[in-house]
């Protein structure tokens, strides 16, 4: 239609007429996108990172915990209910391809000369560096020599290392822990954050040193199990639960005394409140849109009837209401566009901006572009319609006669 | 003037026209019949409120009568949708009004091409129709000139070059000179009886004796019934006197 390319020009030329006045009109949309697309950036940063930890911390683990179970008798927070027989036979199971005991004190103070710090202090074996993908930096690791003659060796975190050994290369010295010394053998390399964890905090002994002699006795209150593959992830959870709940042979209407987690799962847990908060933002983000389309309909109506009389005059001269239409609801959309294209520019800027100031990783991908650029478009067409339809729909009459 | 034997452009027939102000009702139109032959050139008289005004906007297709019976080149028009009707104003009538109505911030141009983009003709045709239309109100120089740019008469000669534009079977004029000085006045009711003799034919309203002269035929109405329907004297006295 030859008459499309003039209801833009007339479109257009009626924005520029009032320039200042669209620009304050589409800085409602800009501003919706542009929030939309950071949070989605955001938010999709933040799974990305997350997926990225589950590679880089083991996939396919499930962890078992010992629970205190107070039933009839007195139980001390020593007491530890896997025992060595749990976990030689959980070790056979089909469904599991690598199992590592561990005990872990989660709040242990660790000093070197006048440094101390608070830690998380892990008893581990050789298997624990496997299931959860460990490597060391510096040094060497916990090897199956240190468990068997428990030596009093540790591998630390770099967060801990460098908080007893400020400026110092820590491989070789010696870190207090209670009335004992350890030999720091090695440093593991940097592992970030799991959850609201500092995985880099953590420092690392030989199991047997902390079974034995730090708390004493054998048995544990974790173990930490890789199952062969991701669909054996809750085969695994089952079977162990079996040879547990069998083993155990705990009395009728006894609680189960542990519990399975699969280590996804405790990311997702973690995740569940940035969710909330992203379903926050991308509410609020949601709500300046709409905000900006009632301000784009608030314009139109305003225009509509500044413009009555020049309504008329179009009408007089062979305008029907749907080309009337047509030429309002243009302008509507134009003004929705360029908020829509500047809001996709401001949202990445601002994405970019995040990034480098919060240092959060944040991921950009097209759909959340196009469905943001499309919403605003919608946007504009829903709230231009009402006013469009309006001018369509004036007596032209009195349109010529309005003043 | 004109033929007086041309083919019937419009044909009236009981026209009614009432208007709704709360419980008053207005009759502003009583069963009013006429008939305008192609190349005449009417001026409709009368007092203000006798409904000369209102005839012409159902003439224009921008009102509808509330009983009897317009058509246009014989096509009835009381009976066209919204969409119709603004068709056949676009394409078969054209306007001139007291206070121009031109657009604002639009160029003489912009302004005349108007009914042509409307209409659907394509941009190249535009152009040359435009140019014509201008250069034959003698404003070929005054394209680019805006509204505010121009004297009313200038003004005026825009809006007749816009009325003209797509060849209208009727050109309908409401006070055309109205606002005008006696010199533009002379200016813009000479290029309307150029553009009569020329073929097109003219519905004008005024109040003024002296304007409706300028015409071939003088409609007088009161109390929205047509009182008197006769051509103009001059014309007449000549040939029998």
């Amino acid at each position: 239609m030859t008459a499309a390319r003039e209801y833009w020009r007339i479109a257009l030329g009626a924005l520029r007429t009032n320039w200042f006045r669209a620009v304050l009109t589409a800085l409602g949309v800009v501003i919706g996108v542009a929030s939309l697309i950071t949070v989605t950036a955001v938010s999709d940063g933040a799974s990305h990172e997350i997926a990225a930890s589950i590679q880089r911390l083991g996939a396919n683990v499930v962890e078992v915990d010992g629970e205190f179970i107070s039933v009839g008798a007195r139980q001390s927070a020593t007491d530890r209910t896997i025992t060595p027989g749990d976990v030689a036979e959980i070790a056979k199971l089909p469904e599991i391809s690598l199992v590592a005991p561990h005990q872990d004190i989660e709040s242990q103070v660790i000093s070197a000369g006048r440094h101390q710090t608070n830690t998380w202090l892990v008893g581990m074996t050789p298997s624990y560096a496997s299931v959860y993908n460990q490597r060391i930096a510096r040094g060497r690791g916990i090897t199956d020599a240190d468990q068997s003659f428990g030596r009093e060796v540790m591998v630390l975190g770099l967060d801990a290392a460098a908080r007893v050994f400020p400026g110092q290369d820590p491989i070789g010295k010696t870190v207090r822990v209670g009335s004992h010394e350890f030999e720091v053998i090695g440093l593991q390399a940097r592992r970030g954050q799991l959850a609201d964890e500092n995985l880099d905090n953590r420092i690392f002994v030989p199991l047997r040193v902390v079974t034995r002699v730090l708390i004493g006795g054998v048995n544990v209150v974790h173990l930490s199990v890789r199952a062969a593959s991701a669909s054996e992830v809750t085969p695994a959870e089952d079977a162990m639960s079996e040879v547990l709940l069998r083993r155990h042979a705990l009395p009728p209407g006894y609680p189960e005394d542990f519990s399975t987690q699969d280590q996804a799962s405790i990311l997702e847990e973690g995740q569940a409140a940035s969710t909330t908060f992203k379903a926050l933002t991308f509410a609020l983000g949601g709500i300046s849109l709409l905000v900006g389309g009632i301000g784009i309909m608030n314009m139109m109506l305003v225009s509509v009837h500044e413009r009555t009389r020049e309504i008329g005059i179009r009408k007089s001269v062979g305008a029907s209401p749907f080309m009337v239409q047509a030429q309002f609801l243009i302008e509507s959309l134009v003004l929705s566009t360029l908020g829509g294209v500047a809001g996709v520019l401001a949202g990445i800027g601002a994405v970019s901006a995040i990034g480098s100031l919060a240092g959060w990783e944040t991921l950009i991908n097209l759909p959340s572009l196009v469905i943001a650029f499309a919403v605003a478009l919608a946007i504009g067409l829903l709230f231009g319609y009402y006013p469009a339809r309006r001018a369509s729909r004036l007596d032209p009459i009195s349109a010529l006669r309005y003043e | 003037m004109g033929g007086e034997a041309g083919a019937s452009v419009i044909e009236l027939s009981g026209v009614e026209k009432a208007y709704d102000s709360g419980e008053l009702t207005v009759q502003a139109l009583r069963s009013v019949s006429l008939v305008i032959r192609e190349g005449e050139f009417v001026a409709i008289m009368g007092p203000s409120g006798s409904g000369k005004t209102t005839l012409l906007a159902i003439l224009g297709c921008l009102d509808r009568p509330t009983q009897g019976s317009y058509a246009l080149v014989g096509e009835e028009m009381s009976t066209l949708d919204e969409t119709r009707r603004a068709h056949v104003r676009g394409e078969r009538i054209g306007f001139v009004f007291q206070a121009y109505n031109l657009l604002p911030r639009t160029s003489a141009y912009r302004n005349v091409e108007l009914p042509l983009i409307y209409a659907g003709v394509p941009a190249r045709e535009r152009r040359s129709r435009v140019l014509e239309g201008l250069s034959e109100v003698g404003l070929s120089d005054r394209a680019d000139h805006l509204p505010t740019q121009l004297s009313g008469g200038q003004q005026q000669r825009v809006a007749v070059a816009r009325a003209l534009v797509m060849r209208p079977s009727v050109l309908l004029l409401d006070e055309p000179t109205g606002n005008l000085d006696s010199a533009s006045e002379e200016e813009v009711l000479t290029l309307l009886q150029q553009v009569n003799r020329e073929g097109a034919t003219l519905v004008m309203v005024t109040h003024s004796n002296e304007v409706a002269e300028r015409a071939s035929r003088i409609v007088r109405l009161a109390d929205g019934a047509i009182v008197s329907d006769e051509p103009v004297q001059r014309t007449l006295a000549l040939g029998a006197r």
